[in-house]
């Protein structure tokens, strides 16, 4: 079905994206003054025995070649060997997996909500474009889009936790996980306020991009042939409109699965949720090398597997992909 | 309401920021950073929006932080504006074996996110704001040259430019006279886009705090302000103005951005009659 | 019995600044069995008047007058009386363009589509039928070009497809617009050909700039410039004995007369000139012809003229 060689050709691209990333990478920590270890030993104590030191020496291969040394970094990345966070003093990889559960609390469900709220009115908006509806629903989006998430988050904290005292001020958990551990009703209630400005933030970029599309598609000429087939608004929207109109949504919402992690940054650390959001903030305010280079190479991987997926999926609705004609 | 208020009056308010920033000596008696009364006033005499927790006149801080953020904005949206069009008319023009390589490398910088690559950089190199307004500029280019290469690809094969060549004209002119002015609808649209875009992220990067706290800019009032609790205290006149500028400017280019994409594709119309 | 009565019909589009009168008080008769052609230069106003009687103006049209179609007016009538319409009894088939067919769907599926929207075989009984019809439009392989999507096929091979559709559920009347734009002159003559033959039985209206293919497909030409109808009669008679001037002067810009262009441009839709339409390029124009505006009159039984050359 789908072209082997066209599926190759992306799978190359992806590889050499992801060669490039980790050689960045690479070649910062390397660039650091003093070498990686001696500043990550340095931070946990000053005298430490020599045979430690080398243990180190021999495990990030500092005492090989460079080329060496770049081909260990890979095997290293690969089998999860990230590194040891400055500021946190324990390996990157497990750090990271753990806040970045916290983070898809979070991000899950506001995803998916937000995919599909901004799907929908996009959907409607752009099927009747120009009508009042439209142009207000419009307005309203980019208003709100123009107005930065982090201020929306700080506002939000205001009204509803401080003033109104709805929703807790921030945090995953209330002072009651010192007695009676963590309740996932409280977890939830914390984080309903965040969830709620995430859904917010994304459906307005779904919106946009799909009311552009939909737009576009009804101007098409073989939807005035579908009308002179005798077929009716719904039949057209749902049997011509549609398909035609979610392609680029596929591009872009996969997209949003992979830049959402920096997004989510503001929101985190507005709301002291702790995700990779936050533990970017905190990374960056102590300078943690590792700890950043981690985050970027996790949200450089998931990228790349949001852009295969997005062609894969593009391939298996639109037949001119999939055959290799350029669209 | 016409769409030309609405233009006409976005760029008012934006040339009043750029105005207010340009002119904040002669607004202001106060240096930002000059403790020049107590802690936490109330808006007053001498102090139109108060002071901070510092003493510090957040008026003052607030014409003078404008400078640094419309800096960035506008800085990186020109650098990133500049690179992608030079480099997609060149390529677009060119073709052959210099598109060839452009794009696959393009291809392969995509999925690289850029505002962790930023972060990582940043935290390696420890530049100042220019030089971080210069970084996202670069970065942020990349996916404007395929645009601007479509558009030339769409241009180069009418006819006129064949036209303009059996004239002899040389490459440069057909370039600079021919394309350029036809690719420019694009390129503005995606400078006021972009200069939006980024104005807002320097504030945010501002408020994680990416480059030096003690710089005054509007994400560094609202860190100070949200961090040390000034909202907890009631203190609106400390949190509220920075933000509600920011909301200004990043509404006005929007609508500017907008007014921009009906004129060039009417079928995306906001204010259509 | 006349199919189709296009009485008195303007259509006017008005935008902020301009009024547009793209048609203005066209009578047109269109008898069972009749092939009538519509010939203008583009911007005459000749699309506008096809897509009326489909009844696909768009909304900001000012429509005047009345398309008469078995005694409904297809202007007043509402949406879903049109639909039920539109595809079953009067068809039309679509100017090729490499968009008139939906990407992603394929090319069966769009062919059987009018069947299943006017219920008249369930979905296998109309893939079935596509497939046949596909044949009969001349597809080597009906089966597997069914599967296939339109960008896979060329552009006379996707006007044939066009023809399908138009033809899926046998309608009454047929209009072709412009069938054979882009194509080469041997797929053109193919397509002419199987058009002629499917519409053997059929009420025809073609609409084209082309006079070559009005003269091959059409007993009766009806010409359209700036709007108006200047000229019926009867293809061989209309072409053998051009009489208004705006007729012969199109007659004579074919290369096989010797490529005399007419002079001037066509007036612009949103400023046309008291008078005349044709005034100022015409070789024959009088005092009379700037200030009055002649109508459209019958010289014999089956010629009408709009020109005070005639009176």
């Amino acid at each position: 079905m789908i072209s082997g060689n066209y599926l190759a050709k992306r799978l190359c691209y992806s590889g050499a994206a992801f060669f490039v990333s980790v050689t960045i990478t690479f070649f910062l920590l390397h660039l650091m003054p003093g070498d990686y270890i001696t500043n990550y030993l340095l931070s946990l104590t000053n005298a430490l025995p020599k045979e430690t030191v080398m243990q180190f020496y021999h495990q990030f291969g500092l005492d090989l070649p460079l080329t060496e040394q770049y081909l260990l970094y890979i095997s290293n990345i690969l089998q999860g060997q990230w590194g040891y966070s400055y500021a946190y003093s324990v390996p990157v990889f497990s750090l990271i997996v753990e806040k970045l559960s916290w983070s898809l609390v979070l991000l899950i469900p506001a995803t998916i909500l937000g995919i599909l709220i901004g799907t929908v009115l996009g959907a409607r908006s752009g099927w009747k474009s120009g009508g009042k509806k439209d142009l207000a629903l419009f307005n309203i989006m980019i208003a709100i889009r123009a107005i930065p998430e982090f201020w929306w988050a700080i506002m939000a904290v205001m009204v509803f936790a401080f003033y109104l005292k709805w929703f807790p001020l921030g945090g995953y958990t209330s002072i009651s996980i010192l007695t009676s551990g963590i309740s996932i009703p409280d977890v939830l209630y914390h984080a309903v306020l965040p969830i709620a400005l995430m859904t917010f933030f994304i459906a307005t970029g779904n919106y946009y991009v799909m009311r552009n599309s939909m737009i576009s598609v009804i101007g098409e000429e073989y939807i005035t042939t579908a009308r002179a087939k005798g077929l009716d608004e719904r039949g057209i929207l749902w049997n011509h409109a549609l398909k035609n109109a979610l392609l680029p949504m596929i591009t872009i919402t996969t997209f949003q699965f992979a830049a959402i992690i920096m997004g989510n940054v503001f929101i985190e650390t507005v709301f002291s949720w702790p995700g990779i959001g936050l533990l970017t903030t905190e990374a960056l305010r102590m300078r943690d090398l590792p700890l950043l280079e981690g985050i970027f190479l996790l949200d450089t991987f998931l990228s790349i597997a949001a852009m295969l997926v997005a062609d894969v999926l593009s391939s298996l609705i639109d037949p001119r992909i999939r055959m290799g004609k350029d669209v | 309401m016409s769409r030309k208020i609405i233009l006409w009056g976005s760029v008012a308010v934006l040339c009043a920021y750029i105005a207010i920033a340009l002119c904040a000596p002669l607004l202001t008696p106060y240096s930002p950073t000059e403790i020049t009364g107590a802690a936490l006033q109330s808006p007053g005499t001498g102090h139109p929006l108060g002071t901070n927790d510092l003493g510090q006149d957040i008026f003052s801080q607030l014409v003078y932080g404008a400078r640094i953020t419309l800096l960035f904005g506008f800085c990186s949206a020109l650098l990133a504006v500049l690179i992608s069009t030079s480099v997609g008319i060149v390529i677009g023009y060119y073709g052959g074996l210099l598109d060839e390589i452009v794009s696959r490398a393009i291809d392969i910088f995509m999925p690289i996110p850029m505002f962790p690559l930023l972060i990582v950089l940043t935290a390696f190199f420890s530049p100042g704001v220019l030089q971080i307004s210069l970084l996202m500029g670069i970065l942020g280019s990349i996916y404007g040259i395929r645009i601007i290469r479509a558009q030339v690809l769409s241009i180069a094969q009418t006819n006129f430019v064949e036209g303009a060549r059996a004239i002899g004209a040389s490459d440069f002119h057909i370039m600079s006279r021919h394309i350029l002015p036809n690719v420019m609808p694009v390129v503005m649209m995606k400078f006021v886009s972009s200069s939006q875009r980024m104005l807002v992220m320097g504030v945010g990067l501002s408020f994680i705090g990416l480059w030096d706290t003690t710089t005054v800019d509007w994400g560094t009032m609202i860190q100070n302000s949200y961090t040390s609790g000034g909202m907890a205290l009631g203190l609106w006149w400390w949190l509220l103005p920075p933000g509600i500028a920011v909301i200004g400017i990043s509404l006005a280019l929007a609508l500017i951005g907008y007014s921009f994409e009906e004129k060039f594709n009417p079928r995306v119309g906001v204010n259509r009659i | 019995m006349n199919l189709i009565s296009i009485e008195d019909l303007s259509v006017r589009f008005s935008t902020r600044s301009e009024c547009i009168r793209a048609v203005e008080t066209v009578n047109l008769d269109i008898a069972r069995g009749d092939h009538v052609a519509l010939i203008g230069e583009s911007g005459c106003g000749k699309t506008v008047l096809g897509m009326a009687v489909m009844g696909l103006l768009p909304k900001n049209a000012r429509i005047g007058g009345a398309v008469r179609y078995r005694e409904h007016d297809i202007l007043q009538a509402a949406e879903p009386d049109i639909q039920r319409i539109r595809g079953k009894e009067i068809a039309m088939i679509m100017q090729n363009s490499a968009n008139t067919l939906n990407p992603v769907k394929t090319v069966g599926s769009q062919i059987a589509e009018p069947l299943l929207i006017h219920q008249i075989l369930p979905a296998k009984a109309a893939h079935a039928e596509a497939v046949r019809l596909l044949a009969a439009m001349g597809f080597d392989e009906p089966e597997r070009a069914a599967e296939r999507y339109p960008h896979e096929f060329s552009g006379g091979m996707r006007e044939r497809i066009l023809v399908a559709i138009a033809l899926a559920c046998q309608p009454d009347i047929v209009i072709a617009d412009e069938p054979t734009s882009g194509l080469d002159a041997g797929v053109k003559s193919q397509i002419l050909v199987l058009i002629k033959q499917q519409m053997a039985d059929r009420t025809l209206f073609l609409i084209t700039h082309d006079m070559g293919t009005a003269y091959f497909l059409c007993t009766r030409i009806a010409v359209m410039y700036a709007g108006e109808i200047v000229e019926i009669g009867p293809t061989h008679d209309l072409l053998s004995m051009p009489m208004h001037p705006y007729t012969q002067g199109l007659l004579a810009s074919l290369p096989s007369a010797g490529l005399h262009p007419i002079p001037g441009m066509s007036p612009s839709p949103a400023y046309l000139p008291e008078g005349c339409r044709f005034c100022a390029r015409c070789p024959a124009a009088t005092d009379r012809c700037s200030t009055r505006h002649p109508p459209l009159n019958d010289v014999s039984g089956t010629r009408q003229v709009r020109c005070f050359c005639y009176d």
